[in-house]
């Protein structure tokens, strides 16, 4: 079936009008758009198959010699096999054009090409034999993984790296002086050049006792937007952006503290009452340019949790207190709700998800898939808030999949949205309309990432 | 009726509250099993947990910062500096300094190191040696050069492994092993507060105490891999980490390599792999597996009596011995290549004795890491042939390699794979390059 023919299917059921078009449009749609995909993919490979086959050519001819031989080709690959007779064919030609004509099994001469590969490069190898000899050559034909294609339904995520560096991260925020990045030991502030993230300045974070396992962080914007503060396990640091006409720098302090984390802006309607609620933004972004989002909640107090250094978990213990014994937890976000007013969804240590509404805990459901954090993102979309939840799954690439919570029970309100490794920390990005994740993608390769999300 | 009763279930089992996944909780005490003993190495699981290396590899094999930050070679790789990293206290409370890795260095390979010389320079180690060493910072991480402390604060050698790991010794007593979270770890304390491992226990034993809850992790050789799932047991396993691999002697009957030749190709590996092992692993005649190189194929696994048969030649070479370096299926398959050599005309018999008296030797090599020539040399040296491997690209690696082959000294027959099974409470368990558990990133679903 050729792309017109495929063409006329889609007419054909757009035009019957029945109740189930929408949903076959939708799926003749995807496969098209896969299919195109595919040929896409199909089409770029025997560019990419050129070179290695011209020089696999070339060595074979200097062990040979100008003449005739059997050509046998095997694929221990994950070369799919629909190319393996395209690859044959380019040899063919290649040997050809240096005087090696390919012969039937009664040839003298025989030589065996295997499409092999180790797990990081290909590896294509010819067993050139004449009579009981027999010589052997090796040309690396690229990385063996293939990029993947990924689709999404619904409200769609996407990813956009931030920041990469090969240390531990625990929170990073976009200041107007900069990137703020905190890690175990270190604040490093960046600045952006045409070349990328450039270290301006650091400072060492002498720590208050032994770290966990694994660390967690958080850097919050003050309510100026210039400038930050960080909590780390029994520490707190500040940092302010200072200019002058002589210099221009950060001035950066750190000391211990026990004192409760700030995570999040309070609110009457989750903690005590009716009232209205939003997660701690800062009242200017980095731009300079007014925060929308924030500037709606500014006269909102502020909740602080306690942390437990020693455990790496919120203890329960928050300030307001919320007039209800609160679980130790992991990770808290509010969320509108359809009635008004917001609520505080908790995950706890024991991996219960609950929601803190007019002064009383409800478990929620549907949350089976879900990984220890979250975090509100504004996206305008469906309920206008949607909750961005990690996989709970042990896989090495980690994923992100938005929520949203019209009453006890979270729906999914988008596909997955592949990571390229372990989220280890997520966060509400400043402006409220993004989340920005901490991923792990190799042991010691980390990244930020922003995920964003708009409207299907 | 019985498939109303199916879905009916599956609804009651979807309705019940499902709680999410947490980050890992802190506390709690794994319980372990092995078949060999924790604290003597090659090997030991508990040394891991003691003791750090200068470097270690990550878990895809690739070599990576451990007490050592950062590392440089010099003059063709004769001469390496490593800066070791700061702040780092043993777990006594003493500092760790270069002088103190040195002094480790110096009894971990007791004159058979791959350097010549190493001295303390600062807070710098400065390893030289007559012959290059380009994969000094893989070695480095191998098991036999992790850093202990040598001298404790009394003057004298400490009384227990003492080291820089997530875990410390704390007793040993009625075969168990305890060890206790090192609170001041470089990495982080680790998530358990303890570990007990119970060494010298049978694999039988091991499996009835993970059926009863009194083991969290034991051990599943690879020929019982089959038989571990058919249990239901969650097993976790690892890529071949280890190379079954026949070692013949160069001097005495086998010092002809004909008749070596002959030996490699009379050995029926299919049989190993299809009774001995189960069908676990890959068969190979290539030192390297070829996940690492691409190009294994290239070494045929068949066996050929007939031309084995031919180099033996009419001479009857006296009585040799094999001996195997291992546990029950080792034991199996060395008495299955007696069968083996015996149809190719030779005479042979079991050694009972100690393995490095006997002519054949059947044991594990290590095959850890993902840098092919590192691997390779790593692999040689722990068969006592320390010869630097400098070969970069693919075709130059396969020359070394075939060259080495051609010697007939080591016969590669099995890639073999190492597994665990684990208790329900245990998560976030993963593998070392090397396939031991790394026991300091895993939690206990129930600890509080």
């Amino acid at each position: 079936m050729d792309i017109g023919e495929q063409n006329g299917v889609v007419r054909t059921a757009l035009e019957s009008g029945n109740g189930g078009a929408k949903k076959l449009f939708r799926f003749l749609a995807v496969c098209v758009l896969g299919l195109a995909g595919l040929a896409v993919c199909t089409a770029q490979a025997p560019n990419s198959w050129r070179q290695p086959t011209t020089e696999l050519a070339g060595k074979i001819a200097d062990l040979l010699g100008p003449g005739q031989a059997n050509l046998t080709l095997s694929n221990l690959s994950s070369i799919p096999n629909d190319q393996v007779s395209e690859i044959r064919e380019l040899l063919v030609q290649a040997l050809r054009a240096r005087g090696v004509t390919a012969a039937g099994p009664d040839s003298a001469n025989s030589v065996r090409v295997t499409l092999s590969e180790s797990a990081k490069e290909r590896l294509w190898v010819a067993q050139v034999i004449e009579g009981n000899q027999t010589k052997v050559a090796m040309v690396d034909a690229g990385p063996a993984s293939a990029p993947r294609v990924h689709a999404a339904a619904g409200l769609m995520l996407r990813r956009k790296r931030v920041f990469a560096g090969h240390t531990p991260i625990l929170a990073s925020l976009e200041t107007a002086g900069g990137l703020v990045i905190l890690q175990p030991q270190r604040i490093a502030i960046y600045s952006q050049t045409a070349a990328g993230w450039h270290e301006q300045q650091h400072a060492d974070i002498a720590p208050a006792g032994p770290l966990p396992r694994d660390p967690r962080g958080i850097l919050l914007p003050p309510s100026t937007g210039h400038g930050f503060v960080a909590w780390l396990p029994g520490t707190r640091c500040t940092g302010s952006f200072l200019a002058s006409a002589a210099a221009r720098y950060w001035a950066i302090g750190c000391h211990k503290s026990d004192d409760p984390w700030v995570i999040s802006s309070g609110t009457r309607s989750a903690l005590s009452g009716p009232g209205t609620v939003a997660p701690a933004l800062p009242a200017q972004l980095p731009n300079g340019q007014s925060n929308p989002v924030a500037s709606a909640q500014s006269s909102l107090p502020t909740l602080k949790a306690f942390y437990d250094a020693s455990r790496d978990y919120f203890t329960g213990v928050v300030v307001p207190s919320p007039r209800v014994d609160l679980p130790p937890f992991y990770s808290a976000a509010f969320v509108p709700r359809p009635a008004g007013g917001d609520a505080l969804l908790i995950g706890g240590i024991d991996g219960k998800v609950q929601l803190l509404a007019n002064g009383s805990l409800s478990p929620v459901d549907g949350v089976r898939d879900w990984g220890s954090d979250f975090a509100a993102l504004h996206s305008g979309c469906g309920t206008g808030t949607q909750i961005i939840v990690s996989a709970s799954g042990e896989a090495v690439s980690d994923s992100l999949r938005a929520y949203e919570l019209p009453a006890l029970e979270a729906i999914p309100a988008s596909e997955p949205l592949a990571m390229n490794g372990t989220v280890t920390a997520l966060w509400t990005a400043p402006d409220g309309r993004g989340v920005m994740a901490v991923v792990r993608s190799a042991p010691n390769q980390y990244e930020v990432d922003r995920v964003t999300a708009s409207c299907n | 009726m019985l498939r109303r009763v199916a879905i009916s279930w599956l609804l009651a089992v979807l309705a019940l509250p499902a709680g999410a996944r947490t980050r890992p909780h802190y506390g709690g005490t794994i319980h372990v099993e092995v078949a060999g003993d924790p604290l003597v190495k090659p090997g030991g699981l508990a040394r891991r947990l003691i003791l750090d290396g200068l470097t270690t590899l990550g878990p895809e094999g690739a070599v990576r910062p451990a007490l050592a930050v950062n590392w440089q070679s010099s003059d063709a790789a004769h001469r390496w500096q490593f800066t070791l990293r700061s702040g780092v206290q043993f777990q006594d409370g003493s500092p760790l300094t270069a002088a103190g890795v040195v002094n480790s260095l110096h009894l971990s390979c007791n004159g058979n190191c791959p350097w010549s010389a190493v001295n303390a320079v600062g807070s710098e180690l400065v390893f030289t040696s007559d012959s290059p060493m380009p994969h000094l910072p893989a070695l480095l991480a191998g098991d036999d050069f992790l850093i202990a402390l040598t001298v404790g604060e009394n003057g004298l050698p400490p009384q227990h492994p003492t080291g820089t790991g997530p875990f410390q010794f704390k007793s040993d007593a009625n075969g168990v092993l305890t060890l206790a979270a090192y609170q001041n770890c470089w990495q982080g304390r680790p998530f358990a507060d303890s570990v007990e491992i119970r060494g010298h226990r049978s694999i039988r034993d091991q499996w009835l105490d993970l059926s009863v809850g009194r083991a969290d992790v034991v051990e599943v050789p690879p020929e019982m891999l089959r038989r571990a799932r058919q249990q239901q047991f969650t097993v976790v396993t690892s890529p071949p980490v280890t190379l079954l691999a026949l070692e013949l002697s160069t001097s005495g009957a086998l010092a002809n390599p004909m008749l070596r030749a002959s030996i490699a190709l009379a050995v029926d590996r299919g049989a190993l792999f299809n009774v001995i092992f189960q069908k676990q692993g890959d068969l190979t005649a290539a030192l390297l597996p070829r996940r690492l190189t691409g190009y294994a194929f290239l070494f045929p696994t068949d066996r050929n009596l007939n031309k084995a048969i031919a180099l033996r030649g009419g001479t009857h070479p006296p009585l040799l011995r094999l001996a195997a370096d291992g546990d029950s299926a080792m034991q199996l398959a060395a008495q299955r290549i007696v069968l083996n050599l015996r149809e190719a005309g030779f005479r042979v018999q079991m050694d009972s004795g100690k393995p490095q008296n006997a002519d054949m030797i059947l044991r594990m090599l290590p095959l850890a890491g993902s840098d092919p020539a590192a691997v390779m040399e790593t692999l040689l040296r722990s068969a006592g042939q320390s010869q630097p491997v400098t070969a970069q690209s693919p075709a130059a690696l396969y020359r070394a390699e075939k060259e080495f082959l051609d010697r007939h000294t080591i016969v590669p027959l099995l890639d073999l794979p190492r597994a665990w099974a684990i208790s329900g409470r245990v998560r976030d368990f993963t593998l070392r390059a090397d396939g031991t558990p790394d026991l300091a990133d895993a939690s206990l679903e129930d600890a509080q």
